[in-house]
This record gives C-alpha cells, sequence and structure tokens, in this order.
C-alpha cells in the first residue's frame, strides 16, 4: 500500500511540474515595446493606434499593417497575419499579441477594446428615442 | 414592475421551501414536508410565470424594459426574438433558473420514489435560491430609464410628438421617454445555433447540479453507498446534454462564425469542458462503486465539484474577471455579481467539501479487494487522469486570475499550453479506454487478457506504421495515434462481442468507439490542417495548396449587409463553386467574415474571406495631417499647407449651399516643388471628391476625410489618400478578392466520434434507467 502511494505521489509531483514548467512558458506576458524587443518572446502589448502614420492592408502577403504607440509612448510597426479587426478604429485601445522579430511587431492576435458598453448603450437609445 | 415582484415572491417562496424541506429531514415532520413540496411547485410557478411574462414583453417588443431594448428589435424573425430571451445575462440566468425548477419538479417524483426527497430537494432549493438571488441583483425587468436616467427622466411638460413616454409622477411633472426601436441582437447570434445550442448547454449546466445534490444528500443521510446508483442515471444524463452542447458550439464556431476551427481553448468553451470531464471522471468511479463499493470518497468529491466547477465556470465567465484576456467580449456586470457569483461558490464548496470532511471519519473503510489488473483500477486511474486534465484547463482558464495575484499583471496563457499538457494525458486516457474494457472486475485472468490483447494491438500497430510511412513523424502524435486507434480497435471488438449478446450493454463500448474516432479526428483536422492566405485577382485562376485552383468570379450583394464571393474551386478533375460571405454590420460597426466549407468525404476545404480589394479603393495609402506637418512619402516631402476657401464661399457653407474646399499641399521631389490642390465639393446632389494630379501625371491626391478647425487653425487635419501611378506593378487594375484557404484532413471522424459518443450515452442513459427502477 505504501509503495501505491509513493508511486502516485510522484506521478502527480511530475505532472505538476510539467504543468507548472507548461504554464510559465506559454503565459503570454502583458509588456511594452522596450521589453518585447529585448525578450522576443511571444508577449502581448497594449496600446493606441497611431493615426498620424500609415495603416493599410497588404494585400499581397494577406497581412494588417499599422503603427502602435504604447502606453509609455513608444512608436512601432506592427504587421498582422490577418485582416484589419473589427472595430478597429472605434477602439479606446488595441493588445497586440506577438513578438517582435526584424525591427517590426509581428502579431499573431489583435484584441481590440471598444469604449465602455454604457456609455455607448447611453447614445444609442438616445439615438433611437 | 410585476416582473420585479414576481422574481422577489419566488425567491421568498424558495426559501420557505429550502427552510421546510431542512425542517422535514431533521425533524421527520410531514406537515413541513407538505409544505415544503407546495413552497417548491409554487415557486417553479412563478418562475415559469415570470419566464413567461418576459417572452411576452419580448414579443411584443417593450422597449421600456433595459433587457427587450438592449437585445431584441422589432425586425427580427420569430425563432429568433425567442432566442433573444436569453442573449444576455439576465435572460440567460432566467433560462437557467427556468430549467432549474422545471427539473425540481421531475426530482422531487423521482426522488420521493427513491425516499430521498427531503435532502435532495432541500439541496436542490438552494441551488435554486442562488439563481433566484442572482436574478435580483441582474433582474431582467429593469425599465430603461431606470437604467439611463440622465437620459431619459425628465421633468416639466411633454413635448409635442413625443409618443414613447410614461408618468412616473403626473403630480411633480417627472416622465420617462422610451425607445420605440430595440438595439438588436448581435449578427453573429443570427443564426439557428443560437436557437438550440444555448438551451442545450443550459440543460447541461442544470443536470450538474443533481449529482451535487445527491451526493449531499447521502452525506447527509450517512448514506455512503445507495445514493450512487440513484444519482448516476442523472449524472450519465448530464454529461450527454452537456458534451452535446460542446460540440454543438465547437460546429457554431467551425461553420458560420468562421474562427476556423471547431475549437480555440477559449475560456467560454474551456469553462463548459471543465465541469463536462469532471462527470465523466465521476461516471466511471461511479461504476466502479456500485460494483465493489470502492472509492466511496472520490465519488463525493467528484459529484460535489460537477457542480462546484460549474459555479467556477459561470464566476469565470461572468464575473467579468478575466477581463481583456479572451476573445469574448465579457461585459463588466458590476461588483455584485462578482462577489455574488464568489461567494455562492464559495459557500456550495464549503457546505458540499465541509459536510464530507465532517462525515470522513465515520465513513466504513472499504477494503480494497481489487488487483492491479482489475476494471475497478483501470476505472480509477482513467477518472484520475480525466481529472488531471480538467486541472490543466482550469490552470490554464485561471491563467489571468493566477498572474494577476503572483504578479500583479493578468496574462492568459497561450493555447499551446492546453495542447501540451492534455495531449500526454490523452495517451494514457486512450491506453486505459482500450484496456479496461478488456479486465474483468476485481482480477483478470492473465492468459484471456493476453489472448484478447493480440488483434487490437496488432491493429493499431499496423494502423500506426501505415501513419507513419504517410509522414507522420511527431513522436508525441505517432504514441496519440496509436493510443487512440487501440482503444477504437478494442472497443469495436468488445462492442461487437457485447452488441451480439444484449446490446443494451453496448453503450460504454459505444461511447468508447466515440471518443477514439474524436482523438483521431483531433489529431488529423488540427495538426495536419494546411493554410494559405491567397489574394485571387477576379478572373485569374490561382493554385494553392497541392492542387486546388481557386479562380475568383464577382460578388454579388445578398442583402443590405451581405456580400457574397464567388469562387470556382477546381480539384481533381471536378469544378466546385463556394460562397463565403462578409457582411458590414451596423450593430458592431465592423465586418464579419463567414466561411464556406466544401465537405469532401476525406476532407474539409474551407474557405474565408478576408478582405476585397476594389480598384477604387486601392487608389492609394492613407496618411493623415495635421496643420503645417511635412511628411516623407516615396521620396517625395509632402507638406500639409493650409485649406483653401475663399471668402464668397466661406459665407455659403454657413447657408448650406454648394461649397468647395481644396487643401494645399506642397510636394517636393526630384528636385522640383509644386503645389497640388486636391478638393471637396458638396453639392446639392451629394459630396464630391476631386482628386489632384502632379505635373508628372504619375502621383494622385485625394481627400478621404476633413478636420477643420474653426477655433485653431493650427489644430486643423485632414487625410489624404496618395496613389502612385507610376510604379503600378503591385496595383491591380481589378478587383482582388483576399481569403484564407484552409484543408481540414477527415474532419468527419470527429462529427462521426461525436454521434457515437452521444448514441452511446444514450444507451447507458436507458439502462442506468432500467437499473435504478429495479429494487435493490
Amino acid at each position: 500500500m505504501k509503495i501505491k502511494i509513493i508511486i502516485a505521489s510522484i506521478v502527480i509531483v511530475i505532472a505538476l511540474v510539467f504543468g507548472a514548467i507548461s504554464f510559465v512558458e506559454t503565459n503570454v506576458e502583458y509588456t511594452d515595446f522596450r521589453s518585447a524587443i529585448t525578450s522576443h518572446k511571444k508577449v502581448q502589448v497594449k496600446g493606441k493606434l497611431v493615426i498620424e502614420k500609415e495603416s493599410y492592408f497588404d494585400y499581397t502577403k494577406a497581412q494588417f499593417v499599422f503603427y502602435l504607440k504604447d502606453d509609455k509612448g513608444q512608436e512601432e510597426k506592427v504587421i498582422f497575419d490577418g485582416a484589419k479587426p473589427n472595430n478597429f478604429e472605434l477602439a479606446e485601445a488595441v493588445v497586440v499579441k506577438g513578438r517582435y522579430q526584424d525591427g517590426y511587431f509581428h502579431a499573431t492576435d489583435i484584441l481590440t477594446k471598444c469604449p465602455s458598453k454604457y456609455e455607448a448603450d447611453a447614445n444609442t437609445v438616445k439615438k433611437s428615442l | 414592475m410585476i416582473g420585479v415582484i414576481l422574481v422577489k415572491v419566488a425567491f421568498v417562496a424558495v426559501l420557505i421551501s429550502t427552510g421546510a424541506y431542512y425542517f422535514s429531514f431533521r425533524k421527520n415532520s410531514i406537515e413541513s414536508l407538505s409544505i415544503a413540496r407546495y413552497a417548491y411547485h409554487f415557486t417553479a410557478a412563478l418562475i415559469m410565470l415570470f419566464s413567461a411574462l418576459l417572452m411576452y414583453f419580448i414579443l411584443t417588443h417593450q422597449f421600456q424594459y433595459s433587457y427587450v431594448w438592449n437585445y431584441s428589435s422589432s425586425d427580427l424573425p420569430t425563432p429568433l426574438l425567442i432566442s433573444t430571451f436569453y442573449a444576455g445575462q439576465e435572460g440567460s440566468f432566467s433560462l437557467w433558473a427556468l430549467y432549474t425548477a422545471i427539473t425540481g419538479i421531475v426530482l422531487m417524483q423521482y426522488a420521493s420514489k427513491k425516499g430521498y426527497e427531503s435532502t435532495v430537494m432541500f439541496v436542490w432549493s438552494l441551488v435554486l435560491t442562488f439563481l433566484l438571488l442572482m436574478l435580483i441583483v441582474k433582474n431582467p425587468f429593469t425599465y430603461i430609464w431606470d437604467t439611463f436616467p440622465n437620459d431619459l427622466i425628465h421633468t416639466g411638460i411633454i413635448p409635442p410628438g413625443v409618443t414613447n413616454f410614461v408618468w412616473l409622477d403626473q403630480a411633480k411633472g417627472i416622465w420617462a421617454q422610451f425607445p420605440a426601436e430595440g438595439k438588436g441582437l448581435n449578427p453573429l447570434l443570427q443564426n439557428y445555433w443560437m436557437v438550440i445550442h444555448p438551451q442545450i448547454l443550459f440543460i447541461g449546466f442544470t443536470s450538474m447540479a443533481v449529482p451535487y445534490t445527491f451526493a449531499l444528500a447521502g452525506l447527509l443521510r450517512k448514506d455512503y453507498q445507495s445514493w450512487v446508483k440513484v444519482a448516476k442515471p442523472w449524472t450519465v444524463f448530464g454529461s450527454a446534454v452537456l458534451g452535446t452542447g460542446i460540440i454543438l458550439g465547437g460546429y457554431w464556431a467551425y461553420e458560420t462564425l468562421g474562427w476556423g476551427g471547431y475549437w480555440g481553448w477559449d475560456p467560454v468553451e474551456n469553462s463548459s469542458l471543465i465541469p463536462w470531464l469532471v462527470s465523466v471522471a465521476s461516471i466511471h468511479t461511479m461504476m466502479a462503486q456500485r460494483r465493489s463499493g470502492t472509492f466511496v470518497r472520490t465519488n463525493f468529491v467528484l459529484s460535489i465539484l460537477c457542480f462546484i466547477m460549474v459555479l467556477y465556470s459561470t464566476f469565470l465567465t461572468r464575473s467579468g474577471v478575466l477581463g481583456d484576456t479572451s476573445v469574448h467580449s465579457f461585459v463588466d456586470p458590476g461588483m455584485w455579481a462578482y462577489w455574488l457569483l464568489l461567494g455562492v461558490m464559495t459557500l456550495f464548496g464549503m457546505y458540499g467539501f465541509g459536510l464530507l470532511l465532517f462525515r470522513m471519519k465515520e465513513m466504513p473503510k472499504v477494503p480494497v479487494e481489487h488487483s492491479i489488473y482489475s476494471r475497478e483500477f483501470a476505472l480509477f486511474l482513467g477518472a484520475f487522469t480525466i481529472c488531471f486534465a480538467a486541472v490543466f484547463i482550469t490552470i490554464g482558464t485561471s491563467s489571468p486570475i493566477i498572474t494577476n495575484i503572483l504578479k500583479g499583471k493578468a496574462a492568459a496563457v497561450d493555447t499551446s499550453f492546453y495542447v501540451k499538457t492534455t495531449l500526454p494525458l490523452g495517451i494514457v486516457i486512450a491506453l486505459l479506454a482500450g484496456i479496461g474494457q478488456l479486465l474483468w472486475w476485481r482480477t483478470s485472468n492473465m492468459k484471456d487478457l493476453m489472448k484478447n490483447l493480440t488483434y487490437p494491438t496488432i491493429s493499431s500497430v499496423v494502423f500506426t506504421i501505415g501513419l507513419i510511412i504517410f509522414g507522420v513523424r511527431d513522436s508525441v502524435i505517432v504514441l496519440f495515434s496509436f493510443a487512440s486507434s487501440f482503444a477504437l480497435f478494442v472497443n469495436l471488438m468488445v462492442g461487437y462481442r457485447v452488441f451480439k449478446g444484449n446490446p443494451k450493454y453496448a453503450g460504454g463500448a459505444i461511447a468508447h468507439i466515440g471518443i477514439a474516432l474524436l482523438f483521431l479526428g483531433f489529431v488529423s483536422s488540427a495538426k495536419y490542417d494546411d493554410k494559405q492566405t491567397v489574394t485571387l485577382q477576379q478572373g485569374k485562376p490561382v493554385e494553392i495548396l497541392h492542387g486546388y485552383t481557386l479562380t475568383y468570379l464577382g460578388n454579388h450583394a445578398l442583402d443590405e449587409e451581405r456580400y457574397g464571393f464567388n469562387v470556382k474551386v477546381q480539384y481533381a478533375n471536378e469544378v466546385y463553386n463556394v460562397m463565403p460571405v462578409m457582411r458590414y454590420s451596423s450593430f458592431t460597426n465592423g465586418m464579419m467574415r463567414h466561411p464556406d466549407i466544401l465537405n469532401m468525404y476525406t476532407k474539409d476545404f474551407y474557405v474565408t474571406p478576408l478582405s476585397v480589394e476594389s480598384p477604387d479603393d486601392t487608389k492609394g495609402k492613407s496618411y493623415a495631417f495635421n496643420k503645417g506637418e511635412t511628411k516623407d512619402i516615396d521620396g517625395m516631402k509632402v507638406t500639409f499647407v493650409d485649406f483653401d476657401f475663399n471668402d464668397e464661399e466661406k459665407g455659403k457653407m454657413v447657408t448650406e449651399g454648394d461649397v468647395t474646399i481644396g487643401v494645399i499641399f506642397n510636394v517636393k521631389h526630384d528636385d522640383i516643388e509644386e503645389t497640388v490642390t486636391p478638393q471637396f465639393k458638396r453639392t446639392s446632389s451629394g459630396p464630391n471628391y476631386v482628386s489632384a494630379k502632379l505635373a508628372n501625371n504619375a502621383v494622385e491626391f485625394s481627400i478621404v476625410k476633413l478636420q477643420p478647425n474653426r477655433e485653431d487653425k493650427s489644430q486643423s487635419k485632414v487625410e489624404i489618400s496618395i496613389a502612385n501611378h507610376g510604379n503600378t506593378d503591385d496595383t491591380p487594375k481589378v478587383e482582388s478578392l483576399v481569403v484564407e484557404a484552409s484543408i481540414k484532413p477527415y474532419i468527419n471522424l470527429v462529427w462521426m466520434g461525436t454521434i457515437t459518443l452521444v448514441v452511446g450515452f444514450v444507451l447507458t442513459i436507458i439502462r442506468r434507467v432500467q437499473e435504478a427502477k429495479e429494487k435493490d
């Protein structure tokens, strides 16, 4: 019986350690462009779209290109594999997930954060009176 | 108002029912039992009544209710209108309460026959209390003027023309206005799946509470064995329904939402998968306990966890705790809902596990009589592994909370975390799903076991070698495929034998065949999918993905918002047509992309539209200028000098006549300096943009957006588009469609596996119900 418990504990410990390592490895950290450039790890960066700079869909590569300014004010070119996300211009903030390479941030995911629903709803309700 | 009252009365009634059931159990009192029954039925009737009322308000477009206004509109077809009942939080809690109330009536009959009524219904009423409490906090009958008091409540005289109003206090002249039209349903949800999928999920959630109530009833009554037999058919039922709901959601995402796959490890998906895994694990250990009386504590723990994980999932997805880390937008429901959900989960958890700890000492120890080569042990290991998968998925889904506590910054794990951690567990699960079926209760005869193992092992080795020859190289995937095919062959063999004897008993084997097919389908469709993004110029065939030739034929409007894009697909001498759809939704102010799928026996060809580039809007790239700003563009120095409106027209601006505004740009290129003035004209027939070209005729400037600032001219902005026709190589003259095309090999295995699994579940339910009917 004791051997069983020991074996079971070892299995559980191995599984937990494996889980913890995977967790740390795959955790996509929230950070800024400065540390994204140095770490080369997959990270996510929150920022604002730089409307003064170009943003376009490169249809030859099917990539969406734009400039993002992070919370610390650093501006970087972002290339996203895919089309322009919904609500892109309306977003209060844009979160890009990916890694920095070859002089630009290569995003595999984009989340757009929209203005508070309450405010948006209050405006809609006024319009629909 | 009446709705709010009904919810509150229902809450009081369910409290009475809870108390009376508890009293009837403690004091064994017949009177309080009958009070409890009346109170419960009364609660259920009230819940049905207010649900009907909400449905009536939705069907009759009563936009003075916030909820109705928020999720529906008068132009929705009836089935979708009905589905707006559960489009939001308040409504989905109502639906959950409704199903719980109705299930409770059936459960009452069932439990009463088994002699469990007072304890089971006491816990059940407690669950219903939580749901009604939630509805008091998030009430679907809130008036819209209570949601937006600043905008809708007025004092004084009602202006003429205002028809949608009510007097709040006529003596004081306070009145409220309400909208004539609702916001409508999010177009992403405007789909027949919306009518069926959430309902199934909520029935699943409701049934997950049944094992919990029976486990607690067992603990309260100090009955540690027979509750399992009574609870088992319900656990299997809940598991079957929740499982069906999960996979239907996956199919919805795959077929209409255009997520590219059926599973994205999104918190919303995970949060229903976790309780499902726990319930599947508990089915296995319940089976072992029914047979040999072992795993008494395990079954209590798992049955309690089934419901706690449902509550935890609800907390994760409905409290706003995951915030910004998911694709799904979680509307922040406010602190009340957050603490209530957290509190309720803690209370139900503490009550369940506390009672279990309290009873632990007096639970009779069941001596272990099975060897390692017994079915009991295999069942236990299987359940244990499934639970581990649930633990990993829970950790992954909760990662924003964990990292927030540890590092102060919320960050989600990448989806690769789930694949990495569950894949090895999947191998163990698949192997056990095979071996377990060949083992006997108590202990197995080694000779028979070896004999039975021969054919399945040979078949799966041959199958795996075939896969390796075919090109599967990843060692974990090879192992996973071997284990899955082993499970498949064993269960085919066992299933065939059992089916010949008594088809009723084949449920287990059939369900495991389903799981094995699902596993194989996961590998082929997710690991070996192949995708490519391609730009298709209209009329020009392009070959992609080894042998698929796509030709974009053109688009046509399907309705005001939706456009269909006709694409001809030539593959292996066959010609097919697909029509992915893009929709510009005025509701979300964004583009929605619907894939089209070419279903073949061995694979799906999946086409998602990404973007359409018409020659008109490929004129150039857009640039925004502040006044006086200079930009380097394609070797030119471009400066936004000023707006050009002559004085006469300045006057017209106000009187709404024809207006012409020019934007003066100074351009320096190739040692030349010149001025271009693209114009914006407002005429009675609408706005008109006039572009301007440089002297060399190659570069064209056109206005995109004007933002003149009259107070502070230096704050004026303009957005222009600059197209260089001298360098036209990359500018298509015709319309092009950008699509992402992918091949999902053998994805039909996933759907086949699901159907087989559900058939297995149904057979098992029938058998367990019959078993539960038998007297001990």
